[in-house]
């Protein structure tokens, strides 16, 4: 009964269009009424939410939020395709090559894939367009490109798993990202590759290009973002949360280096990533609120215990959360799903011999594809709207897009070094 | 009126925001600096995520930039379109009323009556609590505020609110 009113509240609300967020908190809200004093329940749901948010690895988020921000202006990611045009440009279908690689690097430095989307896409996909690229094409490949530097560190999804999942280190999340991240990315150039044959489409000449050196330099001091945060990691000069304040300064020193920015828009700066903050906060402290009730009323047991009777092959049950996941992600938004997710799968993952840290890169990888599915992708509609193209026209090209992650997502799944070699090396995992 | 309480509530987040990123930095600064890790600045800085957090709820309200999936709202016209953006404003306010303001304030008594303090700042738990109702009130405020205008610009346009709403 309270599971039912759970979630028949969300989802009729989500349909509506009620932010995502205030259905998560409502159906709390009715559902918890059902079973306890609604008095109690109102103050139960407040706490959670406040307490929730009231933890030291989520003080990472509005900082990368933060430093995200500072960094994605459009000087930078213009530096950053003409540093992967002359790395890449000369080869065959060389400027979907350049989308992929701007498109990963600046998803990793500003954190957020629709940034990388709008920024990136508004460069490429005209570049594209005139030589002679399928603007349908473009435009799907910089939403599934867009994603994958949500894989690589800083990665806020990550500490919103790491919170999730009750203790898997940040730091070694963010070491085991990196490989699947790239693996995501060599996938999708496969598809550009078979493309660029099939279309015959020539690289950019390459007196055109600058020379790699000249344009390594300019691009590298926000390359040097990601160098900076995960070494000072690494080397224990800091912590995760405390990287996010070295990373703001250090984007902050940048911008007014490179004159993106004035000390006068600081407090303009600001204010968006506080709000940006408070989109993301709002809902993780519902999602908090109602992974707790779920808890409290032996959901995740009750779904263990319903899947593995169905099975106890490992391999078939991995399958099956992830097609679970997919579904969840073409229509929910990331961190409410790692929220209410990880709590209901994890035990069952564990169970099958999977590590927390591999389930949570497993997940990430899974709800990312859902950023670019329909009905409800963000990355795809912001994709469509840089474009001017249409979400069905798009449909057709990111067939072979949605093939090339899924294979990722299965080596991901069923080879657990792609995640945890470089934690392993590095010492921050057994 | 309500233009300048928005303008306080942003005021604040900025000042809360740059609180915050001050904070953690001056965390790694004092550790390699000062020799001598100070240490309230976690603290601090969990308290002012609180705040940004909830109170910067808010803020979103008002600039109506919460994430939703408007695949529906967009697809309807005219009056209907209306209808269910009144509806949405409804449900906003049915949360930030009861959960935010009755359960939060409820969740402020019950820590003050407790006397909680935090570790290090030795500030009182309810403080940190307090920033729920208050944001959630805001929220009602800001949420009263949309439905009026919404159900006032329909009025003189009903037969023809479809144009209305397009404008808008």
């Amino acid at each position: 009964m309270v599971e039912l009113a759970l979630i028949g509240v969300f989802f009729v609300l989500l349909f509506l269009g009620v932010p995502v967020a205030f259905c998560i908190g409502l159906a709390t809200a009715v559902a918890m009424s059902l079973s306890i004093d609604w008095l109690a329940a109102v103050t139960t749901i407040a706490q959670r939410m406040a307490g929730g948010i009231n933890s030291f690895a989520l003080l990472a988020v509005p900082l990368f939020i933060l430093s995200g921000q500072l960094m994605s202006s459009g000087g930078i990611a213009q530096r950053l395709v003409t540093f992967a045009r002359s790395l890449v440009g000369q080869l065959p279908g060389g400027l979907a090559f350049v989308n992929v690689i701007s498109c990963t690097l600046f998803g990793a430095i500003s954190g957020s894939a629709v940034a990388a989307t709008s920024a990136v896409g508004g460069v490429m996909v005209p570049a594209m367009e005139e030589d002679h690229y399928d603007r349908d094409f473009s435009a799907a490949l910089t939403a599934t490109a867009a994603t994958t530097g949500l894989l690589i560190p800083p990665s806020n999804i990550l500490i919103v798993y790491a919170v999730a999942s009750g203790g898997v280190s940040i730091a070694a999340l963010f070491l085991g990202g990196y490989l699947p991240g790239l693996i995501v990315a060599l996938c999708l150039m496969v598809v550009c590759a078979v493309y660029a044959r099939g279309r015959d489409l020539a690289g950019v000449n390459i007196a055109s290009a600058p020379p790699i050196a000249r344009s390594f330099l300019q691009a590298g001091p926000s390359l040097f973002l990601i160098v900076l945060v995960i070494g000072g990691i690494i080397g224990g000069v800091f912590t995760a949360t405390e990287a996010g304040a070295i990373a703001v300064i250090y984007a902050l020193v940048l911008s007014l280096i490179y004159r993106e920015m004035t000390l006068k828009d600081l407090p303009e700066i600001l204010l968006r990533a506080a709000q940006t903050t408070a989109v993301v906060m709002v809902l993780v402290g519902t999602s908090i609120a109602m992974s707790w009730l779920l808890a409290f009323q032996n959901v995740p047991t009750v779904v263990a215990d319903a899947l593995l009777s169905i099975s106890d092959n490992p391999l078939l049950l991995l399958l099956l959360i992830n097609i679970v996941l997919l579904v969840v992600g073409s229509f929910m938004d990331m961190t409410p799903a790692v929220l209410i997710f990880t709590p209901i799968f994890l035990p069952i993952a564990t169970q099958l011999g999977m590590s927390p840290l591999h389930f949570g890169i497993m997940m990430v990888l899974n709800l990312c594809i859902g950023l670019c599915t329909p009905p409800v992708g963000s990355v795809l509609f912001v994709s469509c709207a840089v474009a001017k193209t249409t979400i069905e026209r798009m449909i057709r090209p990111l067939m072979p897009m949605y093939l090339a992650m899924i294979a990722a997502l299965l080596l991901v799944t069923y080879v657990p070094e792609v995640s945890e070699a470089l934690p392993r090396a590095f010492g921050f995992y057994q | 009126m309500m233009h300048f309480i928005a303008k306080i509530l942003r005021l604040a987040l900025v000042i809360l925001m740059g609180a915050l990123v001050l904070s953690v930095t001056w965390q790694v600064l004092s550790r390699y600096v000062l020799d001598q890790p100070a240490s309230w600045t976690e603290e601090a800085a969990r308290f002012l995520l609180v705040w940004v957090g909830v109170l910067g709820a808010a803020a979103v309200s008002y600039s109506r930039e919460h994430l939703a999936i408007d695949l529906l709202p967009r697809r309807l016209q005219g009056r209907r379109a209306l209808a269910l953006r009144v509806f949405i404003e409804c449900m906003v306010l049915a949360f930030a009323l009861v959960a935010m303001v009755i359960g939060g304030s409820r969740l402020v008594m019950i820590t003050w009556e407790l006397n909680q303090l935090t570790p290090a700042l030795g500030l009182p738990t309810a403080v940190l609590y307090l920033v729920v109702p208050l944001s959630g009130a805001l929220m009602v405020l800001f949420s009263c505020l949309q439905i009026v205008t919404l159900l006032s610009q329909s009025e003189p346009h009903l037969s023809d609110s479809d144009t209305a709403m397009k404008e808008s």
